[in-house]
């Protein structure tokens, strides 16, 4: 992890401190809706928010925390969920009608004790069973919100899901559900950097690197790590609801274990090391999903072989790069920086 | 399990008593009340001997699982993957050559080559990242799923059995009294999931005295306790490291065999299946042969008993076991903790 | 040295010992690690503990930490009997310790590393704010780092360090949070002459108060940092003395003879 700068708050040189790229960056996504048309807004550039804050949430886990957790998807999805039962759907025998103030701090809450739940019951064995401990919660949830009807609706799942018309504007309006993503996806993002280097996310990534140390210097390492899946399910459930809004609709294929894994596929492709990763990752995902079709014909294989396309990609990730996207861009940097030049010079001398 | 009882002896108070309610419910003729309770008898006994012949499957998928994850700490989620292509070999091992018996071997040896290359080409090279070994499971079992998709489609395919295997066998079992003569009527049950399930039974004892009587086994056990310590004595733990993924890939290649025979080979059965082993080992414990036999039993049972009883929450009833186990006993029920 | 003192000490009475072990016993299965352990160290006295590899010296500070529970007999830090208290209750009254391979956050930096020793006894773990400028802890944390040197590689990442400086580092982390009692386990093991050197100026430079045990292989470290010293064999006690009575004893000389010139 790069750790150049110290922890301290520096009042007026913090806004010098942030590399030219980002604000490059802050710029271009303030000014997309100006030559991006509806489509990229909402479907590209929505999604990629949502999925990157999801991936996020892993992110901060597995990389911050050495906790790989496939559960977040589904704990997304619980928010999706208890928004669709708690305020309005088209599914009315089940939706509470809530207003939003109250359905969606609801939805959160619920959200963020499901992720507690999950991350008491998966931190107490070694690291390496989290992975098989979360992808059968998720398992679990999954069957359970197809076979529920009580309260999930099962199979259909809920649909006319949609964002309160807050200050009369119509949120999945392509312009207004961009800036509502971009929000929140920059909250997110800021809140997971700044946290990082705070008590609570040094004593994360100690517990991560040495967890026996930390119980020696007085640290409860159990309740860091459950901690820490509170708090990454806050993000999610940011998320999850989000996405309910963006498809108007929820159902158990949300939270399938294939889009459990995705969330995985996208968090390691960008790269663990950093929370920008996690947006890296899910733009190129969104990317290929969206024009894999396409690609794929012209390659000769059929439409369908999607899933084919990002296994491979996944396993060429893994095998060569594992540091992901962010790691491939970090190795080019470092050969860019060997100016040959440079170099011929030096040997002259 | 001597040990066991002087130090629990509570628990195994309340084991004794289950086990003896059990035997009573299996042999005894059930009074109208039990009857008019639970519901029949017959239903009762197809509900548990399904359940302990499932769980004969699981143990099979579930020990090879456990087995690769014991020795190497890899949580290999291509397992599923592994049991559904021995499944579609089988089928076509069974189907072109007539012979069902045949499956079996075929299955074993076309999917513990596939394990030999994967432990070969992939997770040498990765050695001792363990999750980074993880993650390129998922990878293939992502790129393996999507090709069986591809080739064989997605159609259910079921392996017939054997004419000679097919069929009801009488039980011991007495469900009731023939109202005319008096006589008992005993339960009648599919010959061909008692063979397998005896088969199962057979192969897990036959493992576990290779893994502890053998020394190949002690080589294997020693392993999984210290892998440094092994490789240290000059033991070629490479090979040890390839036999035991191999053979743990053929176990979920035959037991894919097994599952297309009594249920039926499509996709989708290898996240059902990984998730079944994920949970069976959960709850008998990691590393543990006889811990994946006790939690692939607890989780057959469970699971018939619940889509015979309580049809709706089958699914929960499983999880619900898995999540009490880790809630008070995180490392499973027979792991080391 | 004010990183290493603490103005709420609570005051000591001089009858009361530091740390006290009575008749301790550890057994795994019928292995007996240790037997009848008893020892008692003053406030501020340096003790050194000898013997050879498997004597229990490692397994004897397992059970004052707490990571290990005593078979039998009780152990006493300052007097209060924590027998049964998790090793974070007995870090919080004091107890510190270095283990012989280092135990660092080696994805974190130096400064890092130590802030979250230091951070580690007090309130505020759980923190989400970011510290102030002029945070307490964060100038205890810089002063420890120049404590043991290792200014100059403050924001190395600690996977970067050599060996040594590793170690220097695994000792700053038992400085920390103002203790009372300090085990170091084999401090000086794979140390250069130089750094060793460095590593005595360190523990004889520590403030009076702060009384420790070592266990070290290398008698020329322990002796010199020591002022009484315990000699243990098969899981016993074996001899107890001055670091001279030690070194010149025949006993001791006939069952250690070639050992102790490594």
């Amino acid at each position: 992890m790069e750790n150049s700068t110290p922890i301290t708050r520096k009042q007026l040189a913090w806004i010098e401190r942030v590399p030219g790229q980002y604000w490059a960056l802050a710029i271009l996504l303030l000014l997309m809706p100006l030559f991006a048309g509806d489509f990229v807004l909402f479907q590209i550039f929505g999604w990629t928010f949502i999925l990157g804050m999801i991936a996020l949430s892993l992110m901060f886990l597995a990389g911050y925390g050495g906790m790989v957790s496939l559960v977040q998807m589904s704990v997304a999805g619980m928010a999706g969920y208890m928004l669709a039962i708690f305020g309005d759907s088209a599914v009315s025998q089940v939706s509470q009608g809530w207003p939003w103030f109250l359905a969606i701090p609801m939805a959160l809450a619920i959200a963020c004790l499901f992720a507690t739940a999950v991350g008491w019951l998966a931190v107490r064995t070694e690291g390496i069973y989290t992975i098989m401990i979360t992808l059968a919660i998720a398992a679990a949830f999954f069957y359970f919100t197809r076979q529920n009807y009580d309260i999930f609706n099962g199979f259909s799942g809920f649909n006319s899901v949609v964002p309160p018309s807050l200050f009369g504007v119509n949120w999945r309006d392509p312009v207004a559900f961009y800036y509502l993503t971009l929000f929140w996806a920059t909250v997110s993002f800021l809140a997971v950097l700044y946290l990082s280097r705070a008590p609570f996310g040094l004593a994360l990534q100690g517990v991560r690197d040495n967890p026996r140390r930390m119980a020696a210097l007085g640290y409860n390492v159990t309740a860091h790590r459950v901690a820490a899946y509170a708090f990454s399910g806050l993000l999610a459930g940011v998320g999850g609801i989000l996405l309910t809004w963006q498809s108007t609709q929820i159902s158990p294929g949300t939270v399938g274990i294939g889009a459990a894994i995705d969330i995985l596929v996208i968090a390691v492709m960008g790269g663990l090391r950093h929370p920008i990763g996690a947006f890296v990752g899910a733009f190129v995902f969104v990317l290929l999903k969206t024009f894999a079709r396409d690609f794929l014909l012209i390659v000769g294989l059929g439409g369908e072989r999607f899933q084919l396309l990002i296994g491979l990609g996944f396993l060429a990730i893994v095998y060569f790069s594992p540091d992901g996207i962010l790691g491939l861009w970090a190795k080019l940097r470092d050969w860019q920086k060997r100016d040959p030049l440079f170099e011929q010079k030096e040997r002259n001398l | 399990m001597r040990v066991f009882a002087r130090n629990h002896p509570i628990w195994t108070a309340i084991i004794a008593f289950v086990a003896l309610v059990f035997i009573w419910l299996i042999f005894a003729l059930w009074p109208p009340f039990l009857v008019e309770l639970i519901g029949r008898k017959k239903v009762f006994l197809s509900a548990l001997l399904n359940g302990i012949t499932l769980g004969g499957l699981y143990f099979l998928v579930a020990s090879g699982f456990t087995l690769i994850f014991g020795l190497m700490r890899n949580v290999n989620l291509a397992h599923g993957s592994l049991y559904l292509l021995g499944g579609y070999v089988g089928f076509f091992a069974a189907e072109w050559t007539g012979y069902w018996l045949l499956a079996f071997p075929v299955a074993f040896v076309v999917v513990g080559c596939l394990g030999v290359l994967m432990q070969l080409y992939v997770f040498r090279k990765l050695e001792g990242q363990d999750l980074r070994q993880t993650l390129v499971t998922i990878g293939i079992s992502i790129v393996l799923a999507d090709l069986m998709l591809w080739v064989f489609g997605g159609d259910f395919y079921n392996i017939a059995a054997p004419s000679w295997l097919s069929g009801p066998m009488e039980t011991f079992f007495a469900t009731g009294t023939k109202r005319s003569t008096g006589e008992l009527i005993y339960l009648k049950y599919p010959l061909v999931r008692t063979v397998i399930f005896v088969a199962a039974v057979v192969l897990g004892v036959a493992m576990w005295l290779v893994l502890n009587r053998t020394r190949i086994g002690m080589l294997v056990r020693a392993g999984v306790d210290d892998r440094e310590m092994l490789s240290a004595t000059g033991a070629r733990i490479q090979i040890v490291f390839l036999g035991v993924f191999a053979f743990g890939a053929g176990l979920a290649g035959i037991a894919g065999v097994v599952g297309g025979t009594f249920q039926s080979v499509a996709p989708g059965e290898d996240i059902r299946f990984l998730l079944a082993s994920l949970v069976v080992v959960i709850v008998g414990g990691m590393g543990s042969i006889p811990g994946a036999a006790l939690g692939a039993l607890i989780i057959g049972v469970a699971e018939q008993f619940g889509s015979v009883y309580f049809p709706t929450y089958a699914v929960v009833l499983t999880f619900l076991i898995m999540v009490v186990v880790l809630a008070f006993r995180p490392q499973g029920l027979m792991g080391e903790g | 040295m004010n990183a290493l003192t603490s103005s709420d000490i609570p005051a000591q009475t001089v009858s009361e010992n530091a740390l006290e072990l009575t008749g301790m016993t550890k057994k795994f299965g019928a292995l007996a690690a240790l037997t009848d352990i008893n020892i008692a160290v003053q406030p501020g006295e340096r003790r050194a503990i000898l013997g050879s590899n498997g004597a229990g010296k490692t397994t004897l500070f397992n059970c004052i930490t707490g990571d290990f529970q005593p078979t039998t007999g009780t152990i006493k830090l300052f007097g209060e009997d924590v027998t049964n208290f998790p090793p974070q209750e007995r870090i919080r009254r004091g107890l510190r310790r270095t283990y012989q391979i280092s135990l660092l956050f080696g994805g974190l930096s130096v400064f890092d590393n130590i802030y979250l020793a230091c951070r580690g006894v007090s309130r505020g773990r759980f923190s989400f704010r970011r510290p102030k400028v002029n945070d307490a802890l964060m100038a205890s944390a810089e002063e420890l780092v120049r404590v043991v040197h290792l200014e100059d590689v403050r924001d190395t990442i600690v996977a970067e360090l050599s060996y040594g400086q590793q170690r220097q580092l695994e000792i700053a982390m038992a400085f920390s949070g103002a203790p009372r009692f300090i085990l170091f386990d084999e401090p000086a093991a794979g140390l250069s002459p130089t750094e060793r050197s460095d590593l005595v100026s360190i523990l004889t430079g520590l403030p009076s108060h702060m009384g420790f045990i070592i266990i070290e292989h290398d008698m020329d470290v322990a002796l010199r940092v020591a002022q009484s010293v315990t000699m243990m064999h098969n899981g016993r006690i074996f001899k107890e003395g001055s670091p001279e009575e030690i070194e010149n004893d025949p006993e001791v000389q006939a069952l250690y003879l070639g050992d102790d010139h490594e």
